[in-house]
């Protein structure tokens, strides 16, 4: 864990870090001057590239060709119109589909819900820190879901969830009306991310867990003798010691969004009632394998590989800053 | 040093080519002389066994060297997979297809098959939902309808005849709440895939379009703000609005927890199939057969007659990349053969394409079924492509839940059905 590592050196005070980061750059250029002049071969100067060679070439062959491919192909017709160019004909098409908004405006609510999948297993694992009754237990069955299959969690919830089933039933002995929880368009969005984040917040949970462990424990005794409230201890000691910890979860939590929902949405929804859970990989699954448009598909692959690019530069960008700030 | 050089760049030289090679290997289907690959989701089913047996029986005869190969793919994936196929120009010989839209999507890829099969026509039922412009493209297996069964037992519970069960839809109605008192619901629907909307269009169609108007659908010239076409979806609206349907239909799935409502008595009608699931052997085996029944769709337009919604269920294709199409059509006649469909019927509970096999042993309801089948004619749905089904069934979520007119269903029906 990187970002635990680099905690304890906080407290030292800025001047043993300064000092600390210096001295490894010109060991290395002691080290590493003799054996220099010695050697001055050509092949010595290929060696490099051709060690790097075997993972470009992987990712040059396996991964950038493709992609190139698919944008290309994004760019051809379907069906009669086979290999034919169209230009940005897909593109339009999609963006006029009101389904294909839905999965973008879907994605942009995931961005929305993101503070509270990451501010769940913030707090839980804040009341496990601080040792709340039974927090070994909870330790344990917090973890339970992230071990299950997306296939299996929606299999569950689909049972829980029924217009007939448990949950329903348990509100109904409260007098309260049933509620088609996954077949009222304004809500089925909103259960199908919360599965996701009951399914997943266990390995944010033991990140956190990781970043609490390297929490200084004077600080905390320093705060309560002051006389610190528990919100107070949280606000001021607790969330500042770990936004490394705080970030590296958002940006975790921000790809298991976007990418790792289509099982859920595959079991759960299916894309309804009425489109209302469209996220772009349904969206691309279903034209291609169900409608038979491939470079539709791919068109909207593209799409999503550029809002992917944006997302996670940003989040560098974030993680960039916050390190200087450090 | 420089050896080492040397050897470091052999080794990634030779790395790099075993992976390409490995990498189009495993995109390569076989179809070399001499083998047939077929690609499916059935033959993987311990009811399909024999039925298998007896086509690979039937193919030998005629072509006593060639070596069949079948594949069963996963049914969820299987068109993603054979659209992969089709777009590398590579993939089985012989393929499994669901009749209508699913085939005629694909019909640039597959191999006409007029002139091989011409002389299985007068025996199997079901082509028309396997051809595109007067071209035929897959032979039927089974035939795929949407009957309108009922539970006897619950019209004997709500003190209606059981022997005939209402033949117009203001009767139905009169007699879903007499369901509805008796403790029942009067439909079990699963409409969470949006399919429930296509069963209602293809049950209900024949009783509520005119003969003519029926006919022009079919042909392609369909007329979306006609009366009666904009009556079909009143009707389906007006099963939501008078609370027919089992509860949360938009979030309950038709395969097969709608099915299973109705297996166990909850609702007393159901829009089935006739083969694979959904459909008479798996009702009989819950209900029984005496229990279950099979009614006429309610007329709603006067002066219509009803008949039974219909099509070729599923059919095996020959790809136009096949090396010998008049043996790979052959193999798609022995799946056809008279044999093969009758241990077909008799394992999978499917109503077999050859409509020579005697029926009587399974009980009053498919006795129904089969009698029908004469004055039959295609299912509507069947005729509409795959992104307008996919359009209606979310517009259908929508009618249920209130949140469109009909007036805009059908417009945009219209507009996404002269798309094409």
């Amino acid at each position: 864990m990187p970002i635990g590592n680099t905690q304890p050196s906080v407290r030292p005070a800025s001047a043993g870090r300064a000092g600390g980061a210096a001295p490894t750059p010109a060991a290395h250029r002691h080290g590493a001057q003799p054996r220099r002049t010695r050697g001055g071969l050509g092949a010595e100067r290929f060696a490099p590239y051709i060690l790097v060679l075997p993972a470009v070439l992987i990712i040059v062959l396996l991964r950038l060709y493709p992609l190139l491919l698919g944008v290309n192909f994004s760019f051809t017709g379907d069906g009669a119109q086979n290999g034919t160019a169209v230009g940005f004909g897909n593109y339009r098409e999609l963006f006029g589909d009101p389904l294909f908004r839905t999965a973008l405006s879907n994605v942009g609510l995931l961005v929305l819900l993101l503070p509270v999948a990451v501010a769940i297993p913030g707090l839980l694992a804040t009341f496990i820190y601080l040792r709340v009754p039974g927090h070994r237990f909870y330790r344990s069955v917090y973890f339970f879901p992230a071990v299950l299959s997306p296939v299996i969690v929606g299999a569950i919830f689909n049972l829980l969830l029924a217009f007939d089933g448990p949950l329903n039933a348990v509100l109904g002995s409260f007098g309260v009306g049933p509620v088609d929880w996954l077949g009222d368009p304004d809500i089925a969005m909103f259960m199908v991310v919360g599965v996701h984040i009951w399914a997943t917040f266990g390995m944010a949970l033991v990140v956190f867990l990781a970043g609490f462990a390297t929490l200084d424990a004077a600080l905390l005794d320093a705060a309560r003798v002051d006389g610190a409230s528990l919100r107070q201890v949280v606000w001021h000691v607790i969330i500042p010691s770990l936004a490394r910890t705080i970030q590296f979860v958002f940006v975790t939590t921000m790809i298991g969004m976007l990418t790792s929902m289509f099982g859920l949405l595959f079991v759960m929804t299916s894309g309804g009632p009425e489109g209302s859970t469209y996220l772009p990989e349904y969206y691309i699954w279903i034209q291609q394998g169900q409608m038979n448009r491939p470079a539709l598909a791919s068109a909207a692959s593209t799409i999503l590989f550029v809002i992917m690019l944006v997302v996670g530069l940003l989040q560098i960008k974030l993680l960039e800053r916050s390190g200087k700030e450090d | 040093m420089r050896q080492r050089a040397i050897w470091s760049a052999v080794l990634v030289v030779g790395l790099a080519l075993t992976g390409c090679g490995s990498a189009s290997d495993s995109g390569k289907s076989t179809s070399s002389d001499g083998k047939l690959v077929v690609w499916d989701w059935k033959s993987g089913e311990p009811f399909a066994k024999s039925y298998l047996e007896k086509a690979k029986a039937d193919f030998k005869k005629k072509h006593a060297d060639v070596e069949v190969e079948f594949v069963a793919q996963p049914f969820d994936q299987y068109y993603t997979l054979l659209g992969a196929a089709i777009q590398s120009g590579k993939g089985p010989d012989v393929m499994l297809f669901n009749g209508g839209g699913q085939i005629r999507d694909r019909v640039d890829a597959l191999v006409p098959l007029d002139d091989y099969v011409a002389e299985d026509r007068q025996r199997l039922a079901g082509w028309e939902a396997f051809g595109k412009d007067g071209k035929t493209y897959a032979a039927p297996v089974t035939l795929q309808g949407y009957p309108i069964y009922y539970n006897k037992a619950i019209y004997q519970k709500a003190n209606l005849d059981p022997a005939s069960p209402a033949t117009t839809w203001d009767k139905f109605v009169a007699d879903c709440a007499a369901i509805a008192k008796a403790g029942s619901k009067c439909f079990a629907l699963g409409n969470k895939e949006g399919v429930g909307i296509q069963f209602w269009l293809s049950s209900m169609g024949s009783t509520t379009l005119t003969a003519a108007e029926y006919d022009a659908w079919i042909a392609g010239k369909r007329d979306w703000n006609s009366a009666n076409v904009k009556r079909l979806f009143q009707t389906w609206k007006e099963t939501g609005d008078k609370k027919m349907n089992s509860d949360g239909a938009n979030s309950t799935a038709m395969f097969n927890d709608s099915f299973a409502l109705f297996q166990s008595g909850k609702a007393a009608h159901v829009m089935g199939l006739m083969s694979d699931v959904g459909h008479w052997q798996d009702f009989n085996e819950f209900l029984t057969a005496e229990k279950l029944g099979v009614m006429k769709a309610p007329v709603v337009t006067a002066g219509t007659t009803p008949s039974l919604p219909y099509d070729g269920g599923i059919g095996y294709a020959v790809a136009k990349w096949t090396k010998d199409p008049k043996v790979a059509a052959d193999l798609v006649r022995s799946l056809s053969s008279a044999d093969a469909l009758k241990a077909f019927y008799a394992d999978a509970g499917a109503i077999a394409a050859d409509t020579t096999i005697d029926v009587s042993q399974a009980g009053p309801a498919v006795a129904t079924l089969v009698g029908e089948l004469k004055s039959g004619k295609p299912a509507l749905h069947v005729a509409l492509s795959s992104k307008t089904l996919d359009l209606m069934g979310r517009l259908s979520q929508q009618l249920l839940s209130g949140s469109i007119t009909v007036d805009e269903v059908v417009k945009q029906l219209a507009a996404s059905d002269q798309a094409g």
